[in-house]
Order: structure tokens, then sequence, then C-alpha cells
């Protein structure tokens, strides 16, 4: 990771947009930033967490994306600077906070929420545009467009959260968030934070000694009034530009990463000179006289964003408004069909676009390009799925799972939801997981599926969890699941870290993010103390771990809880030598034959375990295997064997 | 009935799906796809193979050309007389006490054992021993002790075969097996195509078959007598001769009886399909006799079973007397009746009468049982 504490005003570093937004919140002068981690938000958290204790910062993993909106808030209220920034699901946990929040309005000190979208959903369960969120709460928004706008955006929005009284919004994409640019550093602030609640009244925020939102309407009302002035600001705000002629034949109206593609796309095709660029950086409230100060340049209008058509529904909303006799442009974009709702863009799909509007001839891509990219790449890259890594815990979890269903013979599922485990919707474990949506999911859908006895229902009902989903979002589904006696299994697979996101420190670890000791939140003694059975299992004791499932699946009663625990193999391998050194023998190893069938190869499918064709035997391959030894418990010809490594 | 691809998805559908399935356990215990678990073979994964599946060849319930196989046992045609190959038939009881206490009924089997572990004609046998919570398991017993806890039939199918699959296969211990018409019939198909993969089929030296009527349903017979029984208490179960028409549970507080009608309900539907009462492809077959209480009728077909059946009356393990032929005739009888009730309820199943769905069985003789 950068330096993003660098004191040295004016120098330019290479910053990832996440850096960049930590470093803009930085010379905001911050004193606190909460989040639960998120692709692709997490850098922004992470980054900060290290450097918190040299800059007098507090940074921390919340439980949650809503405790750490809660807690920014909290901040807010005693003088602190706060910054919550989290991936677009996120915006999703906090929302029901967030709308009594923009009635109460914040305290002294500004307070920001960074919303880091995924188009494509590259690191998503789901593709998400949250920011109409920012439209049907009221709440203003900004977008960079390039990562120097990321660090300056952010720190402008403190300024702007604390003149309005409300909570700002900036909204990221994955291309901004994960992209690395040149960023120049401003100053950091030298001033000493000092946090207390005022009791006192306050007439800037009408009643902030009791921040409550009501009575309602009337600061719904009060809020309006702070979104007036929002807009008002943001007519004259530098985010905003326009660049290209005077009369362009095609305006594109674009914002974040998709103003970096609309350029790229007019260079491509050469039409600096007929098409003009509106790039928006404010986006809600949008500045009405600067649009339509620009949309009457040009005939035909294109709109360039991701995901929904935001900005392109506002600007047509506002053109609605035009006088009867107006001359209005011909609109482009999502409604028209020539961008898509759905997915990232990029330039060779802007040029597309263009290059229909103004019927020119241009292929951005040879028609064979993909065929031919595929061959290439074929012919050098190793055939892989994705999968769990070598020795990955999750792995035997699965096997387990798998067999003891299968033992069991009632056609059980699993339900799941978002995590490294959620691959195990394909073969890395075994398709076993049958539902998936938000952190917890798995768990609350089980409880339903667990009530339906009464209506014949039988079959046996798994919920798998992180770790760190457990504490997140899948206890008040447990409680109810025990209220409600519920008949299901929740599997915690506890590997003791926030794995897919980066390892980052959660409430079983026992560490911080700021690397401080803590006592660790035992999930065994927490379920127990809900009333739930639990049972700890190590998933490399495949026996243990399948009986013990197969025997509370026969159990009658409520909710059940098994603790799948052991350490992710990324990190185990930080910290220690592989347990074995793994090897198959040959003589014993029957490969294709009848009491084998290439089970290691063929369904178990751990990437340290390769298939030689030629020799019609597994092998290990040595760099891959992690020696964990599990796969010697797996083969049914107890060829595969471990020594101590 | 032959098949062009024979493999696992073929057993599931021709034998597991279609409820012919004994759990014999000639399907599990050396694959990692099949496994046994409360009354079922469960599949746990997909196997891929299509040909040369031991799952499928030694399955007592796919296509199993009886005059093959009784050539290779025998040496001789197969022709569905009532109780199968015969070299004598007898009446035989242990002599010793402490095999006595622990007999069904006349404790020949135990017996026969002792007498193959001390001659070393064997260095082990896989039996079914009943466990504690009266639930039967497969067990591979290495000396007299651990076969006297395997004394006493729990009537229930087990899988044994799974035990004698997990053998490691460059054991060389010879073995015994005592199994059930079905598991011996298994066994029969594995010595006439010796499996790969597998222990050496040739160490199995001697198989002791069961006499068979049915046998009942591991988890829901056992889920009854859960219900029913202080199963740390259960001691024995019988069925005594008709006309009793009940199943008697011997528990340390004494004897209670259920209808046999009850306990019938539990019985495997498979069994319904069976034409084998007396185990017919064994070395030598035991079972009860008829009005003899402390006897058994033993059944004499190998060399190696008559032997074996000598060895241990000159050693006097055993007291051996020549079987009634009213009780010879009624044994008959009643495995006849089997024979017709099965061919009945396969040609019902079937839809056919040529189509024997399992049994390679000349025509003829299928017709002349089918009468």
């Amino acid at each position: 990771m950068a330096n993003i504490e660098i004191d040295a005003p004016g120098t330019s570093q290479l910053f990832i947009g996440n850096e960049a937004i930590a470093r803009g919140a930085l010379e905001a002068g911050i004193g606190f930033a909460a989040a639960y981690p998120g692709t692709p938000s997490s850098e922004i958290l992470g980054s900060l967490s290290i450097i918190a204790k040299k800059m007098g910062i507090y940074a921390e993993w919340s439980v949650n994306e809503m405790v750490a909106m809660e807690a920014a808030a909290g901040a807010s209220y005693a003088g602190i600077r706060a910054l919550a920034p989290m991936k677009q699901n996120g915006v999703n946990v906090v929302s029901d906070f967030l709308s009594n929040l923009v009635m109460t309005g914040i305290g002294k000190a500004g307070l920001v929420l960074v919303s880091c979208d995924d188009p494509s959903a590259i690191s998503s369960s789901n593709e998400q545009d949250t920011r109409p969120v920012a439209k049907w709460l009221d709440i203003p928004l900004a977008e960079p467009g390039d990562f120097q706008e990321a660090k300056d955006m952010t720190k402008w929005l403190f300024d702007l959260a604390e003149e309005l009284g409300t909570i700002c919004m900036l909204r990221s994409v994955t291309r901004i968030a994960h992209a690395r640019g040149n960023v120049k550093l401003g100053e950091l602030p030298t001033k000493q934070h000092k946090a207390r609640f005022e009791q006192t009244h306050d007439l800037k925020n009408v009643m902030p000694t009791t921040l409550i939102p009501v009575p309602s309407p009337f600061r719904h009302f009060l809020l309006h009034m702070k979104l007036d002035k929002a807009r008002a600001k943001f007519e004259s705000s530098p985010f905003n530009r326009y660049v290209g002629p005077d009369k362009p034949e095609l305006l594109i109206i674009t914002s974040g990463s998709c103003w970096l593609y609309s350029q790229d796309a007019i260079d491509v095709l050469k039409l600096r000179n007929r098409v003009g660029i509106l790039k928006l950086g404010t986006l809600w409230p949008l500045p009405e006289k600067f649009v339509m100060q620009h949309l009457n340049k040009a005939d035909k209008v294109l709109f360039i964003e991701e995901i929904d058509p935001f900005i392109e529904r506002g600007i047509m909303e506002l053109a609605g408004n035009l006088p009867s006799d107006a001359v209005r442009p011909i609109f482009y974009g999502k409604r028209s069909g020539h961008i898509n709702a759905f997915g990232e863009l990029n330039p060779d799909l802007v040029i597309k676009a263009v290059s229909n509007i103004l019927e020119i001839e241009y292929q951005a891509r040879d028609a064979e390009y993909n065929n031919k990219a595929e061959t290439t790449v074929k012919s050098s890259v190793p055939e892989r799925t994705m999968t769990f890594c070598a020795g990955c815990p999750h792995r035997a979890t699965f096997w387990s799972i798998k067999n003891a269903l299968k033992l069991d013979g009632r056609d059980g599922f699993v339900t799941g939801d978002i995590g490294c485990y959620s691959m195990a919707i394909g073969p890395a474990g075994f398709f076993q997981v049958r539902t998936m949506h938000c952190m917890g999911g798995g768990a609350g859908v089980a409880n339903g599926l667990g009530k339906l006895g009464q209506f014949g229902f039988d079959q046996p009902v798994i919920a798998v969890v992180g770790d760190s989903t457990f504490y997140h979002a899948s206890i008040p589904a447990l409680i109810n699941g025990i209220y409600n006696r519920s008949k299901f299994i929740l599997v915690i697979l506890d590997n003791s870290a926030t794995a897919m996101t980066g390892f980052q420190p959660h409430p079983g670890t026992g560490i911080t993010a700021m690397g401080e000791p803590t006592p660790v939140v035992s999930m065994e003694a927490l379920c127990r103390a809900l009333g739930a059975q639990v049972e700890v299992c190590d998933p490399f004791d495949i026996k243990t771990s399948t009986d013990t499932l197969l025997k509370m699946m026969a159990d009658d009663g409520g909710a059940k809880v098994v603790i799948m625990r052991r350490s992710c193999e990324l990190v185990r391998a930080k910290k220690d030598k592989a347990p074995y050194k793994v090897r198959v023998d040959a003589n014993k190893c029957i490969g294709e034959s009848c009491g084998c069938d290439r089970l290691c190869t063929r369904i178990f499918l751990c990437p340290g375990l390769v298939w030689d064709r030629k020799a019609g035997k597994s092998m290990i391959d040595d760099v891959v295997c992690s020696g964990c030894g599990v796969c010697a418990d797996i083969c049914p010809q107890g060829a595969i064997v471990t020594e101590a490594a | 009935m032959t098949t062009k691809t024979r493999g696992c998805n073929e057993l599931v559908s021709e034998v597991i799906e279609t409820g012919l399935c004994t759990l014999c356990g000639a399907c599990t215990g050396s694959c990692p796809y099949l496994a046994y678990y409360k009354g079922r073979i469960a599949r746990l994964d997909n196997c891929s193979r299509t040909e040369e599946a031991q799952c499928y060849d030694y399955c007592p319930r796919t296509y199993t050309d009886l005059n093959a196989v009784s050539q290779k046992i025998f040496g001789t045609q197969y022709t569905a007389s009532e109780i199968g190959e015969v070299k004598d038939v007898v009446m035989v009881r242990a002599t010793e006490p402490i095999v006595k206490d622990h007999a069904q009924y006349g404790g020949a089997v135990t017996a026969l054992l002792s007498q193959a572990l001390s001659d070393s004609m064997i260095d082990g046998a896989v039996l079914t021993k009943t466990l504690d919570d009266e639930s039967p398991s497969a067990f591979l017993a290495h000396n007299i002790d651990e076969v006297l806890q395997c004394a006493g039939s729990s009537y229930m199918a087990c899988p044994v075969l799974s035990s004698y699959n997990q053998i490691p296969k460059d054991s060389k211990d010879r073995l015994a097996i005592v199994g059930t018409p079905c598991q011996v019939l298994s066994m029969a198909k594995m010595k006439a195509i010796p499996p790969g993969n597998r222990v050496n089929v040739e160490n199995v030296k001697l198989v002791i078959g069961l006499f068979c009527t049915w046998a009942l349903s591991p988890d829901k017979f056992h889920q009854f007598l859960k219900e029913n029984c202080d199963l740390p208490k259960v001691k024995k179960f019988d069925i005594p001769p008709p006309p009793a028409n009940k199943f008697d549970v011997y528990t340390s507080d004494g004897k209670t009886s259920f209808p046999l009608e009850q306990i019938r309900k539990f019985t495997m539907p498979a069994c319904a399909f069976c034409l084998d009462m007396t185990s017919e492809f064994a070395d030598i077959s035991v079972g009860s006799v008829e009005g003899a209480e402390g006897w058994n009728t033993v059944i004499v077909r190998t060399d190696a079973g008559a032997q074996l059946l000598e060895q241990a009356n000159k050693i006097g393990k055993l007291e051996v007397r020549k079987l009634p032929e009213a009780n010879l005739q009624h044994l008959k009888e009643a495995a006849l009746l089997k024979k017709k009730r099965a061919l009945k309820e396969i040609t019902k199943k079937s839809g056919s009468s040529v189509n024997l769905i399992y049994l390679g069985l000349p025509s003829e003789l299928a017709k002349l049982l089918l009468d």
C-alpha cells in the first residue's frame, strides 16, 4: 500500500482510488473512520487503519456497515469528522439508519459515506447502483471522474456536509477504487481533535441536542432546504465541466469512470471537434441550470454512466420542464438501447454507441477478436475453475456436508450467502450451496424452510455462514431459529479471518483494525448462551465432522450450530510451515480403475492434486500443495501419503 | 436382461431405486462413491465408470447367469432344485457349553468357524455382530472369542460384504464369510470373475450360508425396537416354528412376543424377489430344524464344507445326526415355495413371464417354477 500519510504538499503520488479517498479524508482532518470490509471498498479503511496511530486518528473494522455508519455519526455528533466507506451492499444495510440520519442532521463535524459500487459484480453477489439511494434519501452525492478528484472530492464533501448539516455521499466504482493514478497532494491538517457531545442549543441544526427525526415532516422540509442549498453550490462546482466544441454534433453527458471511457472513445474516433463531453461530478441534486445551459448545445445527447440511467432520467425529467416550444435534443442512452443498463462499460462500448449515433464506420474490435483471444489464452494458460485454495478448510467442510447430506438421504441442501464459501455453488464445494443472497441471508432463508414440517417438508437444511458473516448478520437469524424452533443447522465456517476481502480481523480474532489486542467474542459461548446446541469440529477431521452433521440432522428440535474451525490456509501459511509433505504412492494409486475413478482429481479437486494423464496416476503439485494432508483421508486406496514436513 | 453400460448409475437405477437392493454390502467398502448408512445404500458422488464396475458386476440383483455361477462353484449346471447342490443334509449341534450358550439354535456356525480357525483353515471370518444398541454391523473376527461375540441372529439385513471389501488388497489372511443367500450369491459372482483392486477372492476358503426367508429393514425395524423394547436389556431374537406365528424378544427381564405379522411389515421389500432360501452357492448352509430346538439343519455342498464338518465332528466340536426324512421334505417344500413366490413376484414386477429382471435362469426351468 502507498504512504497515504506522506506530508509532501504539491507532490504527486501514485494512489489507487481507495487510497486517494483515504488521503482526501486525512486532508479533511478526519478523526474517525469505521467500515466493514467489502470489495471494492476495503482499502479505504485498510490504508487508514495502518497509519491511524501515527496520525492520531481512530479507525475500526466494525461488525457491520450499519454499526460503522452509526459509530461514524456518533463521532460527528461529538465534533469529530468521520468517514464510513462501504461497498454497495453496505449502503443497503445502512439505509434504515440513513433514512433517520437525514432527518436529524449530523453533528458539528462533517460526516461522509463512501459507496464503492461494483459494476459487473466482479467481487459481489449483486450488481447495484447506489446513486438512487442518495436520491430517495435526499443525500448530496458526488462521483469522482479520476483519482485526483477522488481525493479532492472527499475532502470537499466534509466541508459541504458541515456547511449543510447533513451527511454527504461519495460514489465510486471498481475502476476508480482499484485503478491507480497520479494524485497531487494537499496539506495535512495539524489541528488536534477534541471530542465532546455538546448539549447546548444550536440554531443551525435546529435541535441538535436531541438528535431525533421527529417531527419528521418538518425535518423533511428542512432537509429539502439543505438540498436546495447544495444544488445552488453545485451550479458552480469545478467538478462539473464541459469539454469540446461550442456547437458539437453530439453531447455526451457522463460521470465517474465513464468520463475516462468517453474521452478515450472520442480520441480513438478522432471526434474531439465534433463531440462534446459534459462531465458531471455532483450528481444529486443535479445542478439544473448548469445542465440546461449545456443541454441545448447539441441536437443529440448521449448519456454514458454505470449502471442505472441515473443522470439520464434526471436530465430527461429536467427536459420535461422545458417550455412547450423549446427544441428538445434526441436522447440516447440506456432507454434507447445504445448503452447497457447492466455491467461495466468500457471505451469499446462507448465507441460502439457514438459511431452508431453519428453513423461512423468503426469496428472497435476485430469481429474475430474474441475467438483469437480465446485460442491464444487457451494455449498458454492451464485450465482452472474458480476454486478454493489448496488446503482451504472450506473444501473439507463441504466434503463432509456433501457426504452427510447424501448419507442422510432425505435430499437435504445448503443455504448460503456471500463469502469465499459462495464458491460451493460450483465444483469447488461440490455444488452444495443452493441459495446465495446477502450477508447472513442463508441463515434467514433456513429459518423459513425449517418451519415447513407441517406442510410435509422433511429435507434437512444447513445454512452456512463465514465467521465474519456470523458476527455481521447471522445472530438475529439464529436467535429467531431458536425462539421459533426452526429446524436447521447453522454451520459457521470459522477460518479466523475475513478472508475474501483480505484477512481483515473481526470480533472473533482478538485483534482490532489498529493492531491492538482485544477480547475474543466467543461464538460458541454466544451461541450456547442463546440456547443452541453447539458442536465445534475441525473440518480436517472429516469423519467427526460428517458424523456430527448426521447426528444433528437426525435430531429433532430447533436451530443447532456447528462451528467448523480451522484457520484460513493463507493465514496459516504466513505464520507456519506446511504440516506435511504429501506424495502419491504410484504403486497404490489405481487412477481411473474401479474403486477410485480419480476421486481426488475428478471430485475432490484440490488444486494441489494433478492428474498425470500419461501415467494414469494422480500426483501432487508440490508448488501448489499446502501440505494440509486432507487428501490422504479422501483417497480410497491409501495411496496419498503424508510425512512430517 | 443385459445392459451395454454397467456402472454405478445402472446399479442405482436398476437395483437401488427399483427396490431390489438387499443391503448385502457388495457394492460398498472398497468404493468411495457408494456407502451404506442406516438401511440404505447412498451414492455420494457420480462414478463415471461404465464397464468393469464391480458394484454392478457383483451385485446379487444385477443380471446373474446361474448356470455360470453353478459351474464355477460346483462344476455343474444350475437345476433349480429346491435346496440346490447337496452332498449331504444332516442335523447338527455344538457340544462346547460356551458355544451352546451363545447359539441361536444349535451353534453349528460358531462350532464350524471354531474348527476352521483352530485347524488353520482360516485366519479370520467376516461376520455380523449385533451391537449394544441391537443394530447389526459387519465385523471381521480373528479368534473364537470374537466369533462368539457375533453368535445369534439379528434378523436384520446387514452389509456384511462391505467389511470384506475393506480388507486391504495385499492381505494374505484366509477368510470365512458367513452370509445370507444374497451375500453368498455375490461371493459366488466374485469367485466367477475375480475382482481387481480388492483382496484376492481366492483367500476366501469357506463360505457358510444361512437359511433365510426374509430379512428385516435395519432402520425401520430398529426404530420399532427402540420404541418397544429396552434395547440394552435385549439378549436374543427368535421366530419359533409355526404355528407360533410370533417374534420373540428375549431380554434380561424375560420374553416379549410380538405377532409375526407386525414384524413382517419391516421386511426388506427386496426379499420378495429372492429365490434362494438355503444359500445355494455356499460351501455349507446352516438353518434351524423344525421341532428340534437346539439343533441346526446343515446342508453340505462342497468338499471344503464336507471336510470341515467331518473334522469338527471328529474332534467332537459337533454332534451330527441324520436329518429325519420328514424334516428334509418340509425344508424342500418351504424352499420350493420361496422359489415359486419369488418368480411370481419377479414376473409381476417386470410385467412379462420371460423378463426375469436379474435372474439368468434357463427358460425351461423358469417355466417349470412358474407353473
